[in-house]
């Protein structure tokens, strides 16, 4: 890799970074707000925030010319899934929560699903968006591959 | 609350490292250590840029002055939009000059162009300023911030030596390019927690004081006026202003004072190690002018109103306590934007202030055969000097430090003859320059806190203050500065001095020619000063009731917000349009091809300029080696 290569990864890397920073903080503390006694306005402006940042970051892709790195789709979905899961269990354990958050929280994870849903078909189109999701494609490919490696 | 601002601050210093490192490891040479190997992406200079311009006004100071003397303080955001513009005028052709004459620093380009070791020894000295006491003076402010904050958990010295030391360590690994990332970041994080911090007074808050009761001032203080056009007044210290010292005058030339950003070395060093060609338009039109002047102008005045409601001595600790009694994160978020701010410029300045002393007097004048990994010693060196020399001043005697930062700003203004004559007119010459720069330095340093207090010590007390008349000591400057120049150079536009420059500006003809010419020019710069006259100007003394008292109807209406908030926003908007018609359409900030280098500036026969180490320095090092 020659040191202009070099130097385009370390920038991007550092500026979603920058973006990351920037709006992940002040989405934390408005949804811990929301969750306090702020509620459902800061709920939606927390979720602003996180959108704010994955349209910045599809931005530096645009300028950059590149997609989401595997390691970032690892780390984003950890992240969304395990916030739904902590959403799920605080819901079924806490009924205060479930009953002051459930609507807003449930409309934020519902509009950020829609808006990285909507970014693929834009960017990929609708083909490839379904089959990024198509789990039953994906058995079926390996079941012929692995027939097929038997067969050899 | 006191463990979630550690832990934030510590987070923060952790991604400094992190940046520092990331940088070192990608370096290709040593060499990279200085300049970044003039490679910085375009989004460094767009997020630096906006961060530098907020720093270097103060955020914390701002919101301060916001709070004591209300609005009239907030025509410094409309100010940001005249440092926006002259960054339009001189950025690019300084970069443009650097790429055709192959130097990397403002200090070379003006000591080679006008042949003067004084104007580089000049320049050094601004630097000296921005590096040691204007850093010195944020890192006081930061100990104390936190100091306050943390109810004494943390004293002041201790904030003040950690920041030293992790920025230090975070700028020794990274160099330029790692501490450009991390200043970037930080950046971004204080203009989203500017809007953060505004918004959440508005939506979290049960009273909100700006629309109820405006920004408390003390009494005799006009909290939505600006106290007339100009007072003849000694000066603060010796007779205070009637209704307050933000006069339109004092406006206007702290406006001026405000160039001092643009013009500073660090600003330009930032510049120069640019590798874009879009960056320089999006960063003065966007992020100068557009957000850093449009979120300071909209969301100071609600942060400040806070601040005064709840008196505190106008200090923001009091408004810290109201955020952390509704949200612990958000009281932090408040903290972690001003301590951004100031970590922004404690880190540009010193970092700069490394590099540019090592290219332009270490491996320049004291050792001229240091190689590349010299160079990076030295200027690790140098940047440990720098932080050692800002911590001890900001712990021990953080008066010192305000009364030399303050003449940073004012005593870079006083080069613009210089980067005037650089950048566009070849007519300005050496001496007038030199003159100009005597007669400024002067000027300034007499209607400012260091020249009042040594005359008043050990000589006579002098009968005015800092900034007689409410003009800022910059604008005393630099009206004596011009007239130098103007003066002088008439008497010494000529000869060979001349052809020298002419070089230059026949590279800028070919390789940068002007978009536009003639009336063109003379339109678009007349809208400017049309603009300058009303918004910063004595014209903004209308926005008083232009919009509550309308001048041809008898009666009067309720707008809903102050007359003159009404006016400064709809100055900043059209400023915004006025500086991107500059930049963009007017050719002044678009780089269309990267120049090669064609020009050499230091001919080696003309005694006028400086082949070598000129010989006082040759002197003093002889007498210290050959002892």
């Amino acid at each position: 890799m020659n040191p202009e290569q070099t130097h385009d990864r370390l920038d991007r890397h550092a500026l979603v970074m920058a973006i990351w920073v920037a709006f992940g903080f002040a989405a934390v503390v408005l949804i811990n707000h929301g969750l306090g006694l702020g509620g459902a306005v800061f709920l939606f402006a927390g979720a602003g925030a996180i959108i704010l940042g994955f349209l910045g970051h599809v931005i530096v892709n645009a300028v950059y010319a590149t997609t989401f790195t595997p390691r970032e789709l690892a780390l984003a979905l950890v992240i969304y899934v395990v916030c739904l899961i902590s959403f799920g269990v605080a819901t079924l354990l806490d009924r205060d929560f479930a009953s002051r958050n459930f609507l807003a929280l449930s409309a934020d994870f519902i509009v950020i699903g829609v808006v990285v849903i909507t970014y693929m078909i834009i960017h990929f189109g609708v083909r490839r968006t379904f089959q990024a999701f198509d789990v039953i494609r994906d058995f079926g490919d390996e079941s012929r591959s692995s027939t097929s490696g038997a067969e050899k | 609350m006191t463990f979630v601002l550690l832990t934030a601050l510590a987070l923060l210093a952790a991604l400094g490292l992190y940046f520092g490192t990331m940088s070192a490891r990608a370096a290709s040479s040593a060499s990279e250590y200085l300049d970044a190997g003039r490679t910085l992406p375009t989004w460094v200079l767009v997020f630096a840029g906006a961060g530098v311009s907020l720093a270097a006004i103060g955020l914390n100071d701002q919101l301060r002055l916001l709070a004591i003397y209300g609005l009239q303080a907030n025509q410094i955001a409309v100010g940001l939009i005249l440092a926006a513009l002259f960054a339009a005028l001189f950025q690019k052709r300084v970069w443009v000059a650097s790429r055709l004459t192959g130097l990397s620093t403002i200090g070379d380009l003006l000591g080679a162009y006008f042949g003067s070791i004084t104007i580089r020894l000049y320049l050094l000295f601004v630097l000296f300023l921005f590096s040691i006491p204007v850093a010195a003076y944020c890192l006081a402010e930061f100990g104390e911030i936190v100091e306050a904050t943390t109810g004494g958990a943390v004293p002041a010295s201790y904030a003040i030596w950690g920041t030293a030391i992790y920025l230090f360590i975070a700028g020794a690994l990274g160099g330029w390019r790692g501490t450009l990332y991390w200043v970037s970041m930080l950046s971004l994080v204080c203009l989203v927690l500017l809007v953060l911090s505004g918004g959440f007074i508005v939506a979290g808050f049960d009273a909100v004081a700006f629309p109820v009761q405006g920004i408390a001032t003390a009494q005799g203080i006009l909290a939505d006026r600006i106290p007339g056009v100009i007072q003849f007044t000694a000066g603060i210290g010796r007779e205070e202003a009637i209704g307050g010292p933000f006069t339109a005058i004092a406006g206007f030339t702290f406006a001026i004072g405000m160039i001092g950003i643009s013009l500073s070395p660090a600003f330009s060093f930032l510049g120069i190690t640019s590798s874009s060609k879009k960056g320089f338009a999006l960063s003065q039109v966007w992020m100068v002018a557009g957000v850093t002047a449009g979120l300071l102008g909209l969301f100071g005045p609600v942060i400040a109103a806070e601040i005064a409601a709840l008196g505190n001595g106008q200090h923001v600790g009091g408004l810290v306590a109201k955020f952390a009694a509704l949200n612990e994160l958000s009281a932090v978020a408040l903290l972690i934007m001003l301590l951004g701010s100031l970590q922004i410029a404690i880190a540009f300045f010193a970092n700069s202030g490394a590099s540019i002393v090592t290219l332009e007097l270490v491996s320049r004048y004291i050792l001229p055969d240091l190689d590349q990994n010299g160079q990076r010693l030295a200027s690790r060196i140098a940047l440990a000097g720098i932080y050692l020399c800002a911590a001890a001043v900001a712990n021990f005697a953080p008066l010192s430090a305000a009364v030399f930062g303050a003449l940073a700003l004012s005593l870079s203004v006083q080069l613009l003859p210089a980067y005037l004559g650089l950048c566009w007119v070849p007519w300005i010459s050496r001496s007038g320059v030199i003159v100009g720069l005597i007669l400024g330095i002067l000027l300034v340093v007499f209607t400012e806190p260091f020249g009042l207090i040594l005359f008043d010590r050990f000589f006579v007390e002098i009968p005015w203050g800092r900034w007689p008349l409410t003009i800022h000591s910059a604008a005393w400057g630099l009206a004596f500065n011009f007239l130098a120049v103007l003066l002088v150079s008439l008497f010494s536009r000529g000869g060979e001095e001349r052809t020298h420059r002419e070089q230059l500006h026949a590279a800028f003809e070919s390789s940068d020619p002007r978009v536009v010419r003639g009336a063109a020019i003379t339109a678009r710069w007349s809208l400017i000063l049309v603009w300058s006259f009303l918004a910063l100007g004595p014209g903004a003394i209308l926005g008083n009731s232009f919009f509550s008292d309308p001048i041809f109807t008898q009666g009067s209406i309720t707008p809903g917000l102050p007359s003159l908030l009404i006016w400064q926003i709809l100055f900043w908007i059209v400023g915004v349009v006025l500086v991107w018609w500059l930049a963009y359409q007017g050719g002044l900030s678009v780089i269309v091809t990267t120049p090669k280098r064609v020009v050499d500036l230091a001919p080696p026969r003309n005694p006028l300029f400086e082949p070598t180490t000129p010989p006082w320095i040759s002197r003093l090092l002889g007498r210290v080696v050959n002892r």
